[in-house]
């Protein structure tokens, strides 16, 4: 699942939305313009090392640097130049305020995700997973809680960092659903190397879906992701709602897990709505069952990787603020892990 | 009985450069191309065994348990498979045999109750690759 | 007929001149002679100093290597635990920074030091001790540095060091300390090297070799010399202010009390791009030289070649936010720094094609430097347009910060500098080896090279694409990754086994020697071909022509045999003719110090001060501090002695020119100037820190202290300026007589009032309640008198110094060298008291 979200063909070069496919186009130019260049300058050496005398007298003066070296790129970099700054324009649209919101959080060494609605409330808190609509614009706000990170989901657009102390903007925009892989870009430290998300791009109908049973599920009265004077592809929720999904009976094992969860210290960090876990520290773990992946993009999350993550997590991303649970019996592990499952 | 988990010092030196699966497994289908292979010991199809360890990774198998050719993860709430197949007893209670481990790897709670092995989210054919894998770990 | 000084040109038609007596050539042995035994390490002569500075930088050049070797086995396939993460962060760290800070700039530094006097017909540089200071002090303060990595304290937070990663929250080991710590200081040996260079290519150039006429190598090293000073200022103000960020806890990078962390991106890439061409113009440099030997014909474009290497220069210094696309600046920023960076690539581009027409004029030799040299073009040729496709901003969020960026860089700086090097080494070895380096042995080398710098490298730019991030010490599997990174890693060990082999060669073939050399293998037409000893070459030649040893096959002879300028020792010392700036045209003769241990223990001294601040062992850090100022003010004792016997001498031909003058034609009142624009850069940089934390938070700011202290502090700073040049107008009254107290005394008043005036400044704003750990405007504000202090006290040490010399009668009238620096120094710290007091106190205060 994970690993078909890279490889070939390179995400920098298989656009999914509007904003990198720009750029993909932008791409291919330079680099066959690189290539073009490469090409005259080893080809102007070979001559000037072993070429027949006519050419070498040809390319042996100061009109080749005129050429060569002023006139030639000068004219391809004034051409480049004109087409990225209309293009870095173009890319950089002001934000209308119809645009979906969703704040994102750079941690040492995941990413918190906060729905908001068009008041800039938050409707929803995750983590490490991004669920967006597709063909319609989300701005993204992005701000870090520590040093700084850098956001990037190369099939949807180039980067952007995250600051403390500020909030940098960033527009995707997915036009056909698909989950594409993220990751930081800027050296936050550590386990940097193991910081990574996906975005999940859906048709909107299934997205309308999977946003409404979670806000009724959070039991939130805020109508998520704006009301009335959002842009028409945005997905409203009006009356014809699904119906409200009953809770998973706890029982058993699962209801041991829950307890174990609230007692060892687990809720100190980790908030699960509805229940008196309300830790801020670590990811919210409300719909933690749900999520594609654990350990911020990097393994792929069932009910075994979850029971090994809360054993071990030092062994499978050191560094981590989150100690390993090795001190308690596997079983424990094995019912809180059944519980959070459960958590879709 | 509760299983505790056994926490090593990890290794933070300079360690050999474990050079990835596929050398692993290139090492060890030569290892055991070369040496006579005793009676008791399976000889592995390493095509199954090669799906296998891919599988191992795509599942995450390495996050509770330790694997021979497997860089990471190497978690540590389940026991360390390496020299797997001179196990006598899976989980110290079945008969070490392809077919059983397979139903084991795929779901453990089934086959023997009471087991904290999840159940894995496998196919038959998948667990059965793992499963030939795990009997091709070399571990003398 | 026009001349610069007076000088007639017409007197260079006297040389060659008669041969003059061997007798001469024995004396200049005997004054030049090196130290034995023990005592070579108090030499301070160029051929010496030069050498070991080269030789320390490969030695960096090698230790980093190792570490990237180390990082491309940890990458050579997925999740492997060859390097720990925390070792791994500490290696990549390393890697940069030692190449950058302990490799880059000092090897080229370095190679200045060892070819510019040779070049250009000088004795020795014009302040040799200054040189051997600065070699001892990287020597011993890398070492130290690199030696972190072994007990694990080596810095983990990028060669970039951006906070609030570096911060004490976040980084609260001492690995921050010596990155800040360390690199401030070996910025202070390059900045000691600056000035060297500057003064000797300005002043020291044989007579008659105008600015038309200087070998492009040494236009290259004025061009990275003036970038040096005006660069580094940035960079050592911001290793400054995060070190007492972590120390004191003064926030100018913490935005919950109103610092900005892109502050710090700021000032470290004003700082940051200039160097990559701080790094490769002085290759670029060698390569023209190379290029011209290679094809056996005069440069192509000269004069475009300087003008690209000035506007390189200049243009570089605009081109620094282009590291901070991503950072969300404005569209107009962008746009701007987007064109600067493709403004840049231009001057890059007339020198490629200055090469290749030249190399097409002539007549191609196969030799190992011509292959370096033109593996360098194609390598180079392939980084910059890598480096036009990151200028534009949309391409360059998509790849920035990712195995693209790696690519590029080490395309630009393996080709534009690495390459270069190797084909400097090739083609200078003989001048300062007894053996040539083996030319068959150097082709396999370069090939190796090559091959395993394109194979490392080239798939980096997919890996890039992929989605593979910069400065991760591990991937997961099934990205795509592994079959490129193991490509990778093969090819950084072809590259290693290509250096490998080259020092085989140097063991085999390089043996260092001052006595006698390889001579001129490769035909150069330069003038550090002409025969020499330890003083140069026995006399100093009139240059008529860019490559004067092609044009006058008896130039050699002639030089040999002293028919030129200084064919003997006039004065009985070290000495070298100190020319004019623009014509060269002669103006006095310089004496020079000769060996002394006291160089050497002033960096040993420098070294120690900084490393025990780093471990925080402050007493013995002082103790350090004071014995390493007293080493300097020892060094400098022994210099400004005139001799009373001679005003002046015939330096050749009948010509009589003085011996050792003070004002604006001196020197040293060129270094001065020098050493004031750093500093004046470093107060330049705080102002804009200032600007830029008032932009971004002006909520933290506050009502200034009353107009009238304001008034009460800059009229006391003009009362300083005026004793310094009381001070100065008293000695020279007192022409031919004796100096007596009053003009040290005006200098020594001068430098307490402006102590005085600044502790006004400190109190004032203390009264009304600003605390430099509380806010952003608090730690800039005592950040400017922090500052101040520096210069404070240093005038206040000149003060004493002048004291002590008057006590000895060594402050001889009407005016000296040391005189004139001391009181031109307060004179530049009063002047900048009054701007940096009057900055927070008028402008936008409130």
């Amino acid at each position: 699942m994970i690993d078909a979200l890279w490889g070939w063909p390179p995400p920098v070069l298989d656009p999914a939305g509007p904003y990198s496919e720009r750029v993909t186009i932008l791409a291919w130019v330079l680099l066959a313009m690189a290539l073009v260049v490469t090409l005259i300058v080893v080809i102007a050496l070979w001559i000037a090392v072993k070429g027949p005398d006519s050419l070498k007298r040809k390319l042996g003066g100061e009109k080749t640097v005129w050429i060569g070296g002023i006139a030639f790129p000068g004219v391809v970099l004034s051409v480049l130049l004109v087409w990225g700054l209309m293009m870095t324009g173009s890319l950089s649209e002001p934000i209308t305020g119809k645009e979906m919101r969703i704040r994102v959080v750079g941690e040492m060494w995941w990413f918190r995700v906060q729905y908001l609605d068009n008041q800039g409330r938050v409707v929803m808190d995750g983590a490490n997973e991004i669920h967006i609509p597709t063909n319609v614009p989300v701005v993204l706000e992005l701000t870090s809680a520590d040093v700084i990170h850098s956001f990037w989901v190369p099939h949807l657009s180039g980067k952007k960092d995250m600051i403390p102390g500020r909030v940098t903007l960033l527009r995707i925009e997915a036009d056909r659903p698909g989950v594409f892989g993220g990751v930081c870009a800027e050296y936050c430290g550590g386990p940097h190397a193991l910081m990574g998300f996906v975005t999940v791009a859906h048709e909107p109908e299934e997205w309308k879906q999977w946003a409404v049973q979670r806000n009724i599920a959070l039991g939130e009265a805020i109508e998520p992701f704006g009301s009335v004077d959002v842009a028409g592809a945005l997905p409203v929720v009006d009356d014809d709602v699904p119906p409200r999904i009953p809770p998973t009976p706890i029982v058993g094992e699962a209801a041991r897990g829950r307890a174990l969860f609230m007692s060892v210290g687990c809720a100190a960090c980790h908030r699960v709505a509805g229940t008196e876990a309300n830790g801020l520290a670590g990811p919210d773990l409300t719909h933690v069952g749900s999520r594609r992946t654990l350990g911020a993009g990097i393994l792929p999350n069932h009910l075994g990787t979850m029971m090994g993550w809360i054993g071990d997590s030092q062994a499978i991303k050191p560094g981590i603020r989150m100690p390993s649970y090795d001190r308690l019996p596997a079983e424990d592990i094995a019912a809180m892990a059944m519980w959070l499952e459960q958590q879709k | 009985m509760k299983s505790r988990i056994t926490r090593q010092v990890p290794g933070r030196g300079l360690g050999l450069p474990g050079l990835a699966r596929a050398g692993a497994l290139t090492a060890l289908a030569l290892v055991s191309a070369c040496k006579e292979p005793p009676t008791t010991r399976r000889m592995p199809d390493s095509a199954a065994a090669s799906r296998g360890l891919a599988l191992i990774d795509k599942v995450g198998c390495g996050a509770c348990h330790e694997i021979p050719g497997l860089d990471w993860p190497k978690g540590r709430l389940g026991p360390s498979l390496a020299g797997f197949d001179d196990v006598g007893l899976i989980a110290g209670h079945l008969p070490n045999r392809p077919g059983t481990l397979a139903a084991f790897i795929r779901n453990a709670p089934a086959v023997k109750p009471g087991s904290t092995m999840p159940p894995m989210p496998l196919t038959e054919e998948q667990a059965a690759d793992i499963a030939a894998y795990l009997y091709g770990i070399d571990n003398d | 007929m026009n001349s610069e000084t007076g000088f007639d040109p017409a007197l260079y038609d006297r040389f060659p001149t008669e041969k003059q007596p061997d007798e001469d050539v024995e004396e200049l042995n005997r004054i030049w002679a090196a130290p034995k035994g023990w005592g070579l390490l108090t030499a301070v002569n160029n051929n010496y100093i030069g050498f070991w500075y080269v030789a320390t930088s490969f030695l960096f050049f090698l230790l980093a290597g190792i570490l990237a070797l180390g990082m491309r086995v940890q990458l050579a396939a997925p999740m492997q635990e060859f390097l720990p993460q925390d070792t791994y962060n500490q290696f990549f760290t390393m890697h940069g920074t030692v190449m950058m800070f302990l490799f880059a700039v000092p090897a080229v530094e370095a190679i200045g030091v060892m070819l510019l006097p040779q070049m250009l017909a000088a004795r020795d540089l014009p302040f040799p001790r200054l040189s051997a200071y600065a070699f001892w002090a990287y020597f011993v303060g890398g070492l130290a540095f690199f030696c972190s990595l072994f007990v694990g304290l080596a810095p983990d937070g990028g060669w970039f060091m951006y906070p609030p990663l570096t911060s004490e929250t976040y980084s609260p080991g001492l690995n921050a300390d010596f990155w800040l710590l360390g690199i401030g200081f070996i910025e202070i040996s390059a900045i000691a090297g600056a000035v060297e260079i500057i003064v000797g290519v300005l002043r020291t150039r044989a007579p008659n070799m105008t600015l038309d006429r200087m070998p492009m190598f040494a236009w290259a090293m004025l061009v990275f010399a003036v970038m040096i000073v005006l660069a580094f200022p940035a960079v050592i103000l911001c290793t400054m202010l995060l070190e007492i960020e972590r120390a004191f806890n003064w926030p100018f990078f913490d935005p919950t009390r109103g610092g900005d962390p892109m502050l710090w991106q700021h000032l470290f890439w004003f700082f940051g791009h200039p160097e990559v061409y701080i790094i490769f113009l002085p290759a670029a440099g060698l390569m023209s030289v190379m290029v011209t030997s290679i094809a056996r014909t005069e440069l192509i474009g000269y004069r475009l070649n300087v003008l690209a290497l000035v506007a390189t220069g200049f243009i570089s210094f605009g081109v620094w936010a282009h590291h901070m696309f991503a950072t969300d600046m404005p569209a107009v920023s962008t746009g701007y720094f987007s064109a600067a960076s493709m403004a840049v690539s231009l001057p890059a581009g007339i020198q490629v094609f200055c090469w290749i027409a030249t190399l097409a004029s002539g007549k191609v030799q196969s030799t190992t430097p011509a292959h370096f040299v033109i593996g360098s073009i194609v390598t180079f040729t392939m980084g910059g347009l890598t480096g036009v496709m990151v200028g534009l901003v949309p391409f360059d969020l998509q790849v920035h910060d990712t195995y693209f960026i790696v690519a590029h860089l080490h395309y630009v700086l393996i080709g534009g500098m690495v390459f270069p090097m190797f084909a400097a080494f090739y083609t200078w070895a003989p001048m300062t080896s007894s053996k040539a380096l083996s030319d068959k042995l150097g082709k396999w080398i370069f090939w190796l090279m090559f091959t395993g710098m394109h194979v490392t490298f080239l798939p980096m730019h997919l890996t890039g694409f992929m989605g593979m991030p910069r400065r991760v010490y591990t991937y997961l599997p099934g990205r795509g990754f592994d079959v490129l990174n193991l490509t990778s890693t093969i090819g950084s060990f072809i590259l290693g086994a290509g250096i490998l082999l080259f020092l085989f060669d140097l063991a085999r073939n390089f043996r260092f020697s001052t006595e006698e050399s390889a001579g001129n293998v490769y035909r150069g037409g330069t003038l550090e071909w002409l025969p020499s000893g330890l003083y140069s070459t026995r006399s100093i030649p009139v240059v008529h022509s860019r490559q004067p040893l092609w044009d006058n096959p008896n130039i050699c002879d002639e030089v040999e045999e002293g028919r030129y300028f200084l064919p003997n020792a006039p004065t009985g010392t070290r000495e070298t003719l100190i020319t004019s700036p623009i014509r060269a045209e002669p103006q006095y003769v310089q004496l020079m110090p000769g060996p002394s241990p006291w160089p050497l223990a002033a960096a040993v001294f420098t070294a120690g001060f900084f490393l025990s601040l780093t471990v925080q062992a402050y007493m013995f850090g002082i103790f350090c501090g004071v014995i390493a100022v007293f080493s300097v003010l020892r060094w400098l004792w022994e210099t400004d002695r005139p001799l009373p016997d001679k005003k002046e001498v015939d330096i050749g031909g009948g010509i009589m020119v003085p011996v050792a003058i003070t004002g604006p034609k001196g020197h040293g009142w060129w270094a001065l100037n020098v050493l004031m624009v750093v500093l004046g850069m470093i107060a330049f940089m705080a102002v804009f820190a200032y600007l830029y934390l008032y932009g971004i938070n002006p909520e933290v700011w506050i009502d200034p202290p009353s107009l009238g202290e304001t008034a009460l502090i800059v009229g006391a700073n003009g009362v300083a300026l005026a004793c310094t040049w009381i001070g100065r107008w008293i000695l020279k009254r007192r022409a031919g007589g004796y100096a007596h107290d009053a003009p040290w005394v005006f200098q020594a008043i001068a430098a307490v009032i402006l102590a005085g005036s600044l502790y006004l400044d400190m109190t004032g704003w203390q009264d009304i309640g600003l605390r430099p750990t509380e806010s952003g405007m608090g730690a800039i504000v005592f950040m400017l008198m922090v500052l101040q202090g520096q210069v404070v006290i240093i005038s206040l040490i000149m003060a004493a110094y002048l004291g002590f010399r008057e006590a000895r009668g060594l402050l001889t009238t009407p005016t000296n060298v040391t005189m004139d620096i001391v009181a031109r120094f307060i004179a530049y710290s009063a002047i900048q008291g009054t701007a940096l007091t009057l900055l927070p106190r008028l402008f936008l205060g409130g």
